[in-house]
């Protein structure tokens, strides 16, 4: 009797640590049916899974930010550039013997700090120079720069997956030159000889596409021509 | 970047790392992509700002990069990269003194709350998971919101079974205690918390 009572206890126990991998179904057959088994005579347990259902259905239903990977894969991107450049110093030896030495850790480390070090002299020095040569203010009229072969700014719904992004650009046959920008803003280039304004017309059908505007007017010989 | 084969995810996966740790860049670029979004979306249950999301999921492709050498085949390629972005989140969000920082019911602990309101239900629901122990939150989130099994979950936190248990029994108790509403019986009167 009492040895029933205390399985039946440590039955309880076990099954009561289990519900929530229970409830996000990755329970293998042989625990799910253990489970089952114990929560048709267990009134305390089938109440405890009621309750993490719900929280379960509520953190896995709550919304959901969508974000662009491409900015970020970028800036990694120069992450590793940094890294790898100019002798590769950081990585090869990594790649090639699998280990690297105390020795060329520091070596690497050292390397790193100087190149990033050149790099922001080097940067100063260029934001030195700008502004020395213009002016630091800006009329509301002048434009900022544009990228070249960009015939079109776009900024989509932040909502917008990759994937839905793709398929819209694709149909309009423009590629991405760069962005977003801090404001979300696209610079976008075309795929083929399509005039600018019918591609424009295309992304601007889509609820997605928040803003879309030609940067440069149309010409005989587009200059999106150039594949 | 060698032309991969069209296998299962999971082989694709590992024939990625291996292009990687053989120092392909535009392998590690692809499986980026492949997991940014699954991480971005992790990642922003703890914090609205993406460049703190940015950062994580970049360290960790940092280390992935040096480290794909190391990879043994052990676990899952996805459990290994999950695993690294844990500890690179855990040691993020330790550094941050609020982590969470959702500027919710946080900030106004006397307010009121209608049971029968869902976005109120929801913000009081993110309200207790913010009170939670990160290591407790972590492992309440990998199961209910990535859908990760009790193994995969020791796997990718590098502790015993026992351990991940006992996290989430823990989490479990003081979500409960901050949220007696989401029971069935008590759905009808409104609550006060604090």
């Amino acid at each position: 009797m009492t040895n029933n009572r205390s399985a039946g206890e440590s039955d309880h126990e076990e099954v009561a640590g289990l519900i929530p991998w229970y409830v996000n179904s990755s329970l293998p057959d042989q625990e799910r049916l253990k489970v089952d088994a114990h929560i048709a005579g267990c009134a305390a347990c089938r109440a405890d899974l009621a309750e993490e259902q719900k929280i379960f259905e509520r953190i896995n239903g709550a919304p959901t930010v969508e974000y662009m990977p491409a900015a970020s894969l970028r800036r990694l991107q120069s992450r590793l550039d940094i890294l790898q450049s100019p002798t590769d110093a950081a990585r090869s030896p990594r790649v090639a013997s699998g280990r690297l030495s105390k020795q060329g850790l520091k070596a690497a480390s050292i390397a790193v700090v100087a190149i990033s070090i050149s790099l922001l002299l080097a940067d100063r020095w260029v934001q030195f120079r700008a502004q020395q040569a213009a002016p630091n203010y800006r009329t509301v009229t002048s434009s900022p720069a544009r990228a070249r072969d960009e015939v079109i700014r776009a900024v989509f719904a932040p909502t917008l997956t990759l994937v839905e992004m793709q398929a819209i650009l694709e149909e309009a046959d423009l590629r991405i030159i760069s962005g977003p920008t801090e404001a979300g803003v696209y610079s976008l280039a075309a795929k083929s000889g399509r005039p600018v304004h019918a591609s424009l017309a295309l992304l601007r059908r889509h609820s997605a596409v928040r803003f879309a505007e030609q940067t440069q007017p149309e010409t005989e010989s587009e200059p999106g021509n150039s594949r | 970047m060698m032309p991969l084969a069209k296998n299962s995810p999971k082989e694709h996966d590992s024939a990625l790392l291996k292009a990687v740790a053989a120092g392909d860049r535009r392998a590690l670029e692809e499986l980026y992509l492949g997991y940014h979004r699954r991480l971005a979306r992790f990642l922003s249950r703890f914090t609205p700002r993406y460049e703190n999301i940015e950062e994580i999921i970049n360290d960790t492709f940092m280390v992935v990069w040096q480290n794909a050498n190391d990879f043994r085949n052990a676990s899952l390629v996805s459990t290994w990269i999950i695993g690294i972005a844990y500890r690179t989140a855990l040691k993020a969000f330790r550094s941050q003194k609020n982590y969470a920082d959702m500027g919710s019911l946080d900030d106004h602990p006397e307010q009121t709350v209608d049971p029968t309101n869902e976005t109120e239900v929801q913000d009081w629901l993110q309200h207790g998971l913010n009170r939670l122990p990160i290591e407790q939150r972590l492992t309440l989130e990998l199961a209910y919101h990535m859908g990760h099994s009790l193994e995969e979950i020791a796997a990718i936190t590098d502790c015993p079974v026992g351990t991940v248990k006992a996290r989430m029994f823990h989490a479990r108790e003081k979500l409960r205690q901050c949220l007696p509403t989401l029971s069935g019986a008590a759905l009808a009167s409104p609550a006060r918390i604090g």
